[in-house]
């Protein structure tokens, strides 16, 4: 009897609540990696916390904190730091927002032992959360001259070889 | 003596012999209209290098010619649906850039479907199919047409069933697919090859890409402002359409929130992903043939381009979920929407109307052959 009201509850629940139910937005990774992951608010916790400084399209300054980007995408087992070599350097990074918008970054871009330039995800604006039509994350490529690179609104990266 | 001249059993034979040639002569004219009369091989998709190579056809449905033909005769075969009468074509009419004029369109069972026809125009570049991108492909989305009770309303395996009694039918999917097994993913992937080839590449914006066509005064500003961000601090007018609608073939494969509501009636791609930023953000249509396709909208709103235009420059609506482009872009400092000028707003549509690829409407390749067919029949 128990039973057959759990499941009659369950099936209830799945015709009407979940639509309505307030997500929370999480960014998976996946493709060319060892350990496909989804991101979300707690597991970015984990990472050191960066900052990052650029202007906006307002022309004015700002702060953003989040986690550089090579760290995450390790944690999914990318080809970053030594094993970056070889074909290793065709790979690139498809970075997807909400919006459909897309992305590219070459994976030498986004390596240390490459680069001094930080890139880094952002959940932070001036200390506060992204705007909801910004975030809840984006990425901010510092000094780049041009935002476009900046995706607001990142769902998802996916690491692949140039074919 | 000849006496064959006049001999009337000789005389029957030969008469015979002219009716069986005759019969031959239909047996064989026949055959070649189902079989020889078609073309078949790889089906060659042309197109302008700028539209790029970015083209999407999965590689268990290549495009052939006789694939076209037979995607061709399926887009415009009412058997596809439960009562017998809607196609594919009723609510993707080539005359209007493959929309139905209408707001909603009924279906078989006369109810209305919840979102605005859309136009059917390159689709060999889109990726994300619907007004909130749910089908990834083609071959995915054509089976909710199909299928759905408020459109089509039939199984795939009823419609199978029912061309598989036809008399051409069955000779068309053995020439496509090796054998004549008619299936509901035959079916679909066929018309998926029909629609691979509406290709929209000469409209007078495509000859000014190629310059072959010289744009008027007002159409040369709209082109500007189109492609233009408002800087009111430098003084620089714009209305940025390009923003979302850029590059020759005005598609980008976006999903906005454009504020056409505060509260949206439709939260879009909300209602799949439950996600507050996706409340009422449907895709960005492509402008190709523009002034062709009122009304417009996921909900068929705006009746005019004027309204259209109205809407950016004046009665954008606030809210969270309000894409961050349209946030303070405006020709007025300060200004929450785009404020044109009356002036720019008719320099706008001037080239919104550049659009419009009459080539392409009238594409004999695209239209219904079930009418040429029927036509012929009468003379």
């Amino acid at each position: 009897m128990k039973k057959q009201f759990l499941i009659a509850c369950l099936a209830l629940l799945s015709f009407t609540a979940i639509p309505f139910i307030s997500q929370a937005q999480t960014i998976k990774i996946s493709g060319e990696v060892s350990t496909p992951l989804t991101v979300d608010a707690a597991y970015l916790q984990k990472f050191t916390q960066t900052t990052v400084t650029r202007k906006d399209r307002d022309g004015k300054d700002h702060t953003y904190s989040g986690v550089i980007l090579s760290e995450i995408l390790k944690g999914a087992g990318v080809t970053l730091g030594p094993e970056l070599k070889g074909e290793n350097l065709t790979k690139y990074l498809l970075v997807e927002a909400g919006d459909g918008y897309q992305v590219i970054f070459a994976l030498a871009e986004l390596d240390k032992s490459f680069t001094d330039r930080t890139i880094i995800l952002a959940d932070k604006i001036d200390g506060a959360p992204l705007a909801p039509a910004d975030g809840p994350y984006r990425i901010i490529v510092q000094d780049e001259k041009k935002p476009a690179r900046c995706i607001k609104q990142v769902t998802a990266m996916q690491v692949h070889f140039v074919k | 003596m000849n006496q064959s001249k006049h001999d009337p059993l000789l005389n029957r034979l030969k008469k015979s012999r002219v009716m069986f040639l005759l019969l031959i002569f239909i047996i064989i004219s026949g055959w070649c209209y189902i079989d020889g009369g078609i073309e078949t091989g790889p089906y060659n998709l042309v197109y302008p290098s700028n539209f790029g190579n970015r083209i999407q056809i999965p590689a268990d449905n290549p495009t052939t010619k006789q694939g076209v033909y037979l995607g061709r005769m399926l887009f415009y075969e009412t058997r596809l649906s439960a009562n017998n009468t809607i196609s594919c074509g009723s609510c993707h009419q080539q005359d209007k850039a493959f929309t139905d004029g209408r707001a909603f369109s009924p279906g078989v069972d006369a109810v209305l479907t919840p979102r605005n026809s859309m136009s059917l125009v390159n689709l060999l570049w889109a990726r994300k199919f619907f007004w909130d991108g749910r089908a990834n492909g083609l071959e995915e989305q054509a089976v909710t047409p199909l299928t759905s009770p408020h459109e089509m309303g039939q199984a795939l395996t009823v419609s199978a069933q029912k061309l598989t009694q036809t008399v051409n039918y069955p000779a068309l999917f053995k020439l496509v697919y090796g054998d004549d097994q008619i299936t509901g993913d035959r079916i679909v992937k066929a018309i998926s090859q029909f629609e691979r080839t509406l290709i929209s590449a000469n409209s007078r914006y495509d000859q000014y890409l190629r310059g072959a066509y010289q744009p008027t005064p007002d159409e040369l500003k709209g082109i500007e402002l189109f492609n233009t961000a408002p800087q009111p601090e430098k003084g620089i007018r714009g209305a940025n359409c390009s923003h979302c609608h850029g590059g020759p073939k005005t598609y980008m494969e976006l999903f906005h929130n454009n504020g056409l509501d505060s509260l949206p009636k439709d939260a879009g791609i909300e209602t799949l992903t439950g996600l507050p930023a996706d409340r009422g953000r449907f895709k960005v249509p492509t402008l190709r043939n523009i002034a062709l396709t009122t009304p417009y909208m996921h909900d068929g709103r705006f009746k005019t381009l004027e309204e259209v235009v109205d809407h950016y420059s004046e009665h954008l609506q606030q809210s969270a979920s309000l894409s961050s482009f349209l946030r303070g872009e405006s020709n007025e400092a300060g200004g929450k929407s785009l404020k044109l000028l009356s002036m720019e707003k008719k320099q706008l549509i001037a080239f919104l109307n550049m659009l419009t690829d009459s080539t392409f409407i009238t594409n004999p390749s695209f239209s219904d052959p079930h009418l040429i067919s029927t036509k012929n029949k009468k003379h």
